[in-house]
């Protein structure tokens, strides 16, 4: 017995080792499980819970003229930020204060009296804590020199750069280049995105930076962020890099703009210049305007508001969402459409100051009265009974068929979100809008382009171009858009009358002068064009919209031109010089160099 | 000469290898936190491990069969005083009351309660210790401390104690029948209880339901969520399940040849919990950053370590030296395996701490003067 139990007793120990090492085995079994077999699918969990992609965008492109001239760039600004995971507590209220108060310390020494909202540092740690909170936006010089020689005593601050778009040439063609905004801070992107976090990119708010916002958008690249269990970025790295937009080149004349702009200086109104072979705008100003560096860094909402509230509505693109009357400019349509069913040119029309047939008194320009008149002298004096007469001789149809094969009432197809259709009316159009039907005065309005027609000086540049060239182009802001153009319904023998009548205006008939005589001034080339004076309103409001519509040279039309001035004098005195100095540049500039054509 | 001859090379060589590793790991540990104090303690560990050798050699070099005696009885009735005072002017940490000034009693009492085991059941009251009344009297001196470490409440303490208790009675060879019948009855309960907790947490079981079941079930709300996380590991990852996840990321993402000492991404970046990466799960640190290679080493030394306390058992002389060296060895083993088991999800989370490896200052001397007492027992034999 006793001998059993000590053999027992040593075979126990044994017994226990073996266990020991059973269960030591057992664990190193399971261990190997885990780090040996499954140890990819652990790693890339882990991996997993700790990372972060981020979106970063990359920057936008540039927006140049048609030499080359920068009318749009994305810069980088220098802005202060904050790693929030230098300011890790242990409650993220505290981690929330000690922000606030290092900011505020940084602030004093940097002249920065503003420091972001508690509401907006406690927003950032409660959403966006593995990102940098930007503390200061567009840093200066001195700023920047102060707090490189004071970073050591700021841990947790950096300094990071942050895209913003600037208008090198400033207000010029302010409403065509329109503008960008951001949407409101960094985001958190939506669950199933291939991103946990988004920084938003400039984005086209207005103008060509909205219409051709996905061109000039940069392609974005991606950062990862290792965060820790409380996800405050450890570290980051450039997974992929965000690479530049496209550059816009537009066919603009930045030289011509600038002289339209001039001449547009301290009033209202639009120019626009074709070139009616290809469609390229050349120029396309309005007025009065603003300085789209204003919404730089970000849109303050009291300067949007002034200037959309402002009477002059310096937001309003005239040039292609300009609503007028085209008044007289009109009257080589009402010519054309005469000439193609058959109204013979040479029919004459005595003038005596006023057109007067069923009740309607119109007066003509000339108080006593134009005389005898044939169509080219009509054009050139621009005599309203003469046209009225015509009117009422060819009918309403004829009228409308020619308003709308010169691409009246329809959108120009011009590469921009701008781009009104206007109106031309007819009896439908009349029943509709004001429930009345179709009056025989209609008709007479509509021949001297008054009533209810509406174009945009866009339209009326490209009804010019096609009267020179007999081909109706679309008009297009981007230099490498394809040419479209469609030949006018008309025989060319009518149009060469028009034409005719057209080049009298500008140069006479060798005894008197044309209403737009000024519009030929100092230019080098024979213009051909045509005044208008269109009266809107009523009573105290009545005030006169002037234009001149021209192409140049008469005989083969390189440019075309179309300038409307709100409360002018007359089409002849106000607009036609306006356009004669748009004119004299552009062949100035032909001559110099020949780059525009 | 003949004496230094049986001191246990082996056994020596494992336990500072296995403080080599500690320090190195608690280094780590520490240095993922913010505050500056925990990267220090690595120093304050190497510094506690010095003093337990001191205490080591001390207990090593002296004939235990003499001082036993007078060593246990002492060191049992302080360590009741000392569970008795914890829990009255004790601090809460965690929600338990462990710490008395800057130590924990809880462990100096698996000190106090094997020795006493050793020195009664090995000596020469054994004779009248036999059978059932030796069963209940030994039962009445391991329980009451068991209890007093129950009410601080620390379970996973007073489980530790168990299988220890469970050795030195089996092999003194007190009513053995009855302890297989008590070991049986307790797995059992041990079943219906997990049982029981699967029935309530399992999903879809209506709330009304569920704590009408563990009305039943003799568990704290904190232990019954544990077990659950034990039995429903992929369920509430982010609440209570997310210690054994981060856990088991640890481990497994450490992979063959680990991330580099110093290196562990989940102990860096606070996945896993700062506040137990030094202390329970801190083998998850060491498998992180030293990968499956490090956890062989690991387990090799901790084998060694026991084999050979388990040696100098089976040659012991002394009935006394057998028991104490089982205890030892089986307590040092039962902290290893549900410690490491817990954190791959094989066992309960329960707060263990690793030996050696762990910081825990209490404990590493606790385990230091254990090993002393075995190296005793080696050095003390003819």
């Amino acid at each position: 017995m006793k001998w059993d139990e000590s053999i027992l007793r040593v075979a126990s120990c044994w017994a226990l080792a073996a266990i020991f090492a059973v269960g030591l085995l057992r664990l190193g079994v399971k261990l190997r499980e885990f780090q040996v077999e499954d140890a990819a699918d652990y790693r890339g969990a882990a991996s997993r819970q700790s990372a972060r992609r981020v979106r970063v965008p990359g920057l936008r492109g540039r927006i140049l003229d048609r030499r080359g001239e920068t009318l749009a760039e994305s810069r980088l600004a220098a802005c202060l930020v904050c790693d929030p995971a230098q300011f890790q507590r242990r409650r993220y209220e505290q981690t929330c204060a000690a922000i606030g108060d290092a900011a505020r310390a940084l602030g004093q020494a940097l002249g920065r009296e503003t420091v972001p909202s508690s509401n907006t540092v406690a927003r950032h740690i409660h959403q966006l804590r593995a990102m940098p909170l930007v503390v200061w936006r567009g840093l200066d010089e001195r700023e920047l020199a102060v707090f490189a020689e004071h970073e050591a005593d700021f841990p947790g601050f950096a300094v990071e750069e942050e895209e913003v778009r600037a208008y090198p040439c400033g207000p010029l063609a302010a409403q065509l280049l329109g503008y960008v905004g951001r949407d409101s801070g960094a985001g958190a992107a939506a669950d199933g995105e291939k991103f946990h976090f988004y920084l938003p990119e400039l984005r086209g708010r207005a103008g060509l930076e909205t219409y051709y916002d996905s061109y000039l958008r940069g392609v974005p690249g991606e950062r990862e962020l290792t965060v820790d269990a409380n996800s405050y970025t450890i570290r980051a790295r450039a997974v992929e890099e965000p690479q530049r937009g496209l550059d816009l080149r537009l066919a603009l004349d930045v030289r011509l703009q600038r002289v339209a702009e001039a001449q547009l200086a301290g009033l209202a109104g639009a120019c626009v210049a074709l070139d009616p072979r290809t469609g390229d705008v050349l120029a396309f100003a309005s007025a009065p305007g603003y300085d789209p560096n204003d919404f730089v860094p970000r849109l303050d909402p009291a300067r949007y508001r002034r200037l959309a509230d402002d009477p002059a509505k310096p937001l309003l693109n005239r040039a292609s969402g300009g609503a007028y009357a085209p008044g007289s400019t009109f009257k080589p349509l009402t010519a054309l459409a005469g000439l193609s069913v058959g109204y013979p040119p040479g029919a004459t029309y005595p003038c005596d100051g006023v057109y007067a047939r069923s009740g309607l008194r119109l007066r003509c320009a000339s108080r006593w009265g134009h005389g005898e008149l044939d169509l080219r002298h009509a054009l050139m004096k621009s005599c309203n009974p003469y046209f009225c007469n015509l009117a009422t001789e060819i009918g309403t149809n004829a009228l409308l068929r020619t308003a709308r094969a010169f691409g009246l009432g329809a959108k120009t197809g011009l590469d921009l979100g701008v781009d009104m259709a206007g109106v031309v009316p007819d009896a439908d159009w009349k029943a509709r809008q004001y429930h009345e039907r179709w009056f025989f005065g209609d008709l007479v309005q509509m021949s001297i382009g008054q009533g209810m027609l509406l174009v945009s000086p866009l339209q009326m540049a490209r009804v010019a171009g096609a009267l020179g060239t007999g081909y109706l182009v679309t008009p297009r802001l981007r230099a490498d858009a394809p040419t479209e153009r469609q030949k006018l319904p008309f025989r060319e023998a009518d149009l060469r009358v028009v034409r005719e009548g057209m080049r009298m205006v500008v140069a006479g008939d060798g005894v008197s002068r044309g209403t737009g005589w000024r519009g030929g001034l100092d230019v080098p080339v024979p213009v051909s064009g045509k005044t208008g004076t269109a009266e809107v309103g009523a009573g105290a409001r009545r005030r006169k919209n002037t234009w001149f519509v021209a192409y140049a040279p008469s005989d083969a039309p390189r440019i075309a031109v179309a300038m409307v001035v709100e409360n002018g004098e007359s089409g002849g005195g106000t607009a036609a010089p306006k356009v004669a100095a748009v004119l004299k540049r552009f062949f100035a500039d032909e001559a110099e160099g020949g780059a525009s054509s | 000469m003949k004496f230094l001859r049986r001191f246990d090379g082996l056994l020596f060589a494992a336990m500072l290898a296995l403080v080599a590793v500690g320090t190195v790991t608690i280094y780590s540990a520490g240095h993922a936190r913010a505050a500056a104090f925990f990267h220090g303690v690595w120093r304050s560990n190497l510094a506690t491990a010095g003093f337990g050798l001191v205490l080591y050699f001390a207990l090593a070099a002296f004939d235990y069969r003499k001082y036993l005696d007078f060593l246990s009885v002492p060191a049992y009735a302080l360590s009741l005083v000392c569970l008795v005072a914890v829990l009255l002017v004790g601090e809460e940490v965690y929600g338990g009351k462990r710490w008395l000034w800057f130590f924990q009693p809880s462990e100096i009492s698996k000190l106090g309660v094997i020795t006493l085991l050793a020195s009664l059941l090995g000596g020469r009251w054994f004779a009248w210790l036999d059978g059932f009344r030796g069963f209940l009297l030994t039962g009445a001196l391991i329980g009451v401390p068991a209890l007093l470490i129950l009410a601080e409440p620390d379970l996973g303490t007073t489980l530790t104690l168990v299988p220890a208790t469970v050795v030195i009675l089996f092999v003194a060879g007190v009513w053995r029948k009855g302890l297989v019948t008590l070991l049986a009855v307790g797995g059992l309960a041990a079943v219906a209880v997990l049982g029981a907790v699967y029935e309530a947490e399992k999903p879809g079981v209506l709330p009304e339901r569920r704590a009408q079941i563990l009305r039943y079930v003799p568990l704290k709300p904190h232990q019954v969520k544990r077990v659950r996380v034990f039995l429903f590991p992929e369920e509430d990852l982010r609440g209570a399940g997310w210690n054994l996840r981060q856990a088991k990321l640890s481990i497994g993402s450490g992979g063959y040849a680990g991330k580099g000492i110093g290196k562990g991404e989940l102990n860096h970046l606070k996945y896993l919990p700062p506040s137990i990466s030094m202390n329970d799960f801190i083998f998850c640190v060491y498998a992180e950053e030293t990968g499956f290679v490090g956890s062989v080493v690991l387990l090799t030394l901790f084998g060694l370590l026991l084999v050979s306390g388990c040696r100098v058992a089976a040659v012991a002389t002394d009935e006394r030296g057998r028991l104490l060296a089982l205890g030892f060895s089986t307590l040092v083993f039962a902290h290893v395996y549900v410690n490491i088991a817990m954190s791959i999800g094989l066992v309960p989370i329960t707060g263990l701490p690793l030996p050696f490896v762990s910081s825990g200052r209490t404990f590493l001397l606790t385990v230091m003067c254990g090993l002393g007492l075995i190296q005793s027992v080696s050095l003390h034999r003819e």
